[in-house]
């Protein structure tokens, strides 16, 4: 995993939808009933991707959004394509 | 002789209309009936980057509604409110100025001000005129500045349900006798921050709005609604001209989800039956339903569940959506629906949900069923009575009825007993080391002690987080549970001087800084006023009454007065009555700007809070077994119209207020022993209100001050007032009978109650 995108990840995370730093884990379920995303937060999180690494997520499936560590791997498959 | 029946008539004498139909009733009326629609390609927002970029702009320049500075949504609703005011033949001399006051629905407030100020700000040269139009409880001040109105002023701010809740409270005070008419109904402007925030919820249509038909999303719009709202016997006093009765109304909580309505409908069901019962009908004497019929797939497919399940009995009812014409105008649709229904019943004739194509119809059919969705094609029928739904934001929701001619209302007010028997409170109370005031400290042992988990509260700004707390911590303290068996039964009432203004602020600097298509939809639904009170009702499971009172400082006594009402009027047992203000580094820059955080004779220590009171009937409180910490037995709201921003001037509404919650108490002023004051370190209201003192009470009672313990908190500080004033009688060895509390908030409007010692 890229530790440098996802820390970016995180701190986007952290800034824009007021998960506790401390309570967010690379691996943290995003949308289970730990940190309790929902379709709003996730309308976020594509726009936070797209406008950090230029990368879209809109339709992407549902599985690309379940943690910080596999928004990285979408992110690194995706950049610069 | 004096007539029970007709003195709680409340009748409608006056409309005005501005939108994106016309510049007045007959201009709406005439395109509404016709099917013309309003919907345009945008101009005053730039929607060059989104995916929509439909609107229902009024064409008219600020300039051109009225000649004030004031902010748009104050232009357009004076606009509205000469037209009514001149069709209701209002003069001078016709109307005590005392009994004649203004009730506004807005949603966004001044957020076009606020657009300009960090627009201007960006380039170094924001004007602090500004920073005044930003609040939403500038707009019905504004208005009884320019009508010399001076009878109890209110905003109320709960999104998309506010136009239609503002009709509903201005009845309920009319018939309560505590005044002869209002200018009732909202008004709100075309804005950036709602194009932005309802772009990234992706909740605008690509195209015009398509109600109860493709569903795939609104069209925003602006515009304001008036009514004048008059009691049946002054209106026929004077021989006023009368449209049509105004019935019972209803305001229900979904205490579901922030944006999206109850999948099953349970809310608007809740609202609407409300209604019906209040007005004394069944579902099968409602001729039409002016729906709320956004266009979302979510709203229109729980709005088509809500009508098929409560009126699928009724062969006659007509319902269309007047937002596939006017757009969606937010804080104004209800009481813009308002006028094109009270047409509709005067009339005879029923404006159509327009933008059906041929091969739409079929489909139609099948999801009306018995129920007549007018398509297209006005409808001309015999209405005697109609409907008008609004649903909005935060899962609030208000249905009111209007009838051809007169009908007799069940009359289910009461005189309990209403006590405080609880009380929650976050307040700051020591300067922050930064010198920006006093700022209270909220940890996650405060969500813990309540059981709200992060996934909750990590969605709450900081004006939800204070109210939440504060609310949570108020029912633990009246040691209320709530549950199926009474979730009904209570209902909010919040006052705020400033909102969510922080969350408003940051939203719109970055619409400013990344564009309308860069809007947070994180953060946009804590835009909103009512945001605070949703959160809350879902987190709290309370499903009754839900309104915020936008209305300076004294919005935290106000919110007591309203809630006392609300249990009187028999809607519920118990309310929760707040006032809420953040204090942030946004709050303290723009209060700074305004020179009000000066070490001078101006300034003061800005705080911030919430203080939640229970207010309990009397019979609710003694089948619960609660503690009884004081009655409340005597409320008052006035107003003596100043510019917003001031309070000079004004002190007349002061003493009002404290002789009419005196007088309502039964007791005469030299009964109170002391009173909780709203000094705050301005020294010219300080002055002003020690010598209304002065002048009242030759008894020289005892003079209180919470504001040196938590500074300005503004309507926390109101509350708190009377909190005080509640703890200290609560003391088994309080020497006082009577504690008066009151507050004062900017264009001139006061509050004030009475507390006996129970």
């Amino acid at each position: 995993m890229n530790i440098e995108i996802a820390e970016k990840i995180k701190a986007m995370l952290v800034e824009n939808l007021r998960i506790p730093a401390d309570e967010l884990e690379f691996t943290s379920e995003l949308f289970g009933d730990d940190i309790g995303l929902d379709s709003i937060d996730s309308i976020e999180i594509i726009a936070g991707i797209d406008s950090l690494f230029g990368v879209q997520m809109t339709g992407a499936a549902r599985e690309h959004f379940q943690t910080i560590e596999s928004l990285t791997a979408y992110v690194e498959a995706n950049m610069g394509a | 002789m004096h007539n029970m029946a007709n003195s709680r008539r409340c009748v409608v004498t006056g409309l005005g209309l501005i939108c994106a139909l016309g510049e007045n009733t007959d201009q709406c009326w005439s395109a509404a009936i016709n099917g013309v629609t309003g919907i345009r390609e945008v101009k005053s927002v730039d929607a060059s980057e989104c995916y929509a970029n439909m609107g229902a702009e009024v064409s008219a320049p600020n300039g051109e509604l009225s000649h004030e500075d004031y902010d748009r949504a104050s232009l357009l609703c004076i606009k509205a409110a000469g037209e009514a005011l001149a069709d209701a033949g209002y003069t001078k001399n016709s109307f005590d100025d005392k009994r004649i006051g203004v009730i506004v629905g807005n949603c966004v407030g001044g957020a076009a001000s606020i657009d300009v100020y960090y627009t201007d700000k960006k380039n170094g040269c924001e004007k602090a005129s500004d920073i005044l139009k930003m609040p939403a409880a500038a707009i019905a001040n504004n208005v009884a500045m320019h009508f010399g109105l001076n009878g109890a002023t209110a905003n109320i701010v709960n999104a998309c349900a506010a136009g239609t809740m503002s009709l509903a409270y201005a009845c309920d005070l009319i018939r309560s006798g505590k005044a002869d008419a209002f200018v009732a109904g909202g008004s709100d402007s075309f804005t950036s921050l709602a194009f932005a925030g309802f772009h990234a919820l992706h909740a605008l249509a690509a195209g015009p709005c398509s109600p109860f038909n493709q569903s795939n999303g609104i069209t925003l719009g602006e515009g304001a609604g008036i009514l004048i709202v008059e009691s049946y016997e002054h209106a026929v006093k004077r021989g006023a001209k009368i449209y049509c009765e105004i019935l019972g109304s209803g305001v229900s909580s979904d205490a579901h989800h922030i944006t999206a309505p109850r999948p099953d409908g349970e809310g608007q069901m809740s609202a609407i039956k409300r209604a019906v019962k209040n007005s004394g009908l069944s579902f099968t004497d409602i001729d039409y339903i002016n729906a709320h019929g956004t266009g979302t797939a979510k709203n229109d497919e729980a709005e088509f569940l809500s009508l098929h399940t409560l009126f699928d009995g009724n062969d006659h009812v007509s319902v269309s959506s007047t937002k596939s014409m006017t757009g969606h105008c937010l804080g104004a649709a209800g009481s813009i629906e308002a006028v094109l229904t009270v047409k509709a019943v005067c009339e005879d004739t029923l404006p159509p949900t327009i933008g059906y194509a041929d091969e739409h119809l079929d489909t139609l059919k099948e999801k009306a069923g018995d129920i007549d969705f007018i398509a297209n094609t006005k409808r001309e029928k015999k209405v005697n009575y109609a409907v008008s739904n609004s649903f909005a934001f935060g899962g609030n929701n208000a249905s009111i009825v209007f009838a051809k001619n007169e009908h007799a209302i069940p009359d289910s007010t009461n005189k309990l007993r209403i006590y405080i028997t609880g009380i929650g409170e976050l307040c700051g109370t020591a300067e922050t080391e930064d010198g920006k005031g006093m700022r209270a400290d909220i940890t996650s042992d405060d969500y813990k002690e309540h059981g709200i988990k992060m996934a909750f509260y990590r969605k709450l700004d900081r004006f939800s987080q204070l109210q939440l707390i504060s609310g949570m911590r108020a029912l633990a303290d009246a040691n209320i549970t709530v549950d199926e068996t009474n979730e009904n039964d209570i209902g909010i009432i919040i006052g705020t001087a400033d909102g969510p203004l922080t969350e408003i602020v940051n939203f719109q600097k970055t619409v400013i800084e990344n564009g309308t298509a860069n809007g947070s939809a994180f953060s946009f639904p804590n835009t909103v006023y009512n945001a605070a009170g949703g959160y809350f009702s879902i987190f709290a499971g309370i499903k009754g009454y839900n309104v915020t009172v936008a209305n300076g400082i004294q919005a935290g006594i106000q919110s007591i007065c309203y809630a006392a009402d609300v249990i009187h009027n028999g809607e519920e047992s118990i309310m929760v009555a707040t006032g809420t203000d953040e204090n942030t580094d946004v709050t303290y820059e723009l209060y700074e700007k305004l020179g009000y955080t000066a070490k001078d004779d101006k300034g003061f220590t800005l705080g911030e809070g919430s203080v939640s009171l229970i207010l309990e009937s009397e019979e609710s409180a003694n089948k619960r077994g609660a503690k009884k910490l004081c009655e409340i037995v005597g409320t008052s709201m006035t107003h003596k119209a100043v510019e917003f921003g001031s309070l000079i001037g004004s002190e007349d509404a002061l003493k009002r207020a404290v002789t009419e919650a005196c007088a309502e108490a039964g007791i005469s002023v030299g009964d109170i022993d002391a009173v909780c004051g709203f000094a705050n370190g301005n020294k010219a209201l300080d002055d002003m209100e020690a010598a209304v003192y002065s002048e009242l009470f030759a008894n020289k009672p005892v003079i209180i001050n919470v504001r040196n313990d938590i500074g300005e908190a503004r309507a926390a500080a109101a509350t708190k007032q009377v909190a005080h004033a509640a703890e200290l009688l609560g003391e088994a060895d309080c020497k006082y009978t009577y504690i008066l509390a009151a507050a004062a908030g900017v264009g001139g409007s006061y509050s004030a109650v009475v507390l006996k010692k129970a």
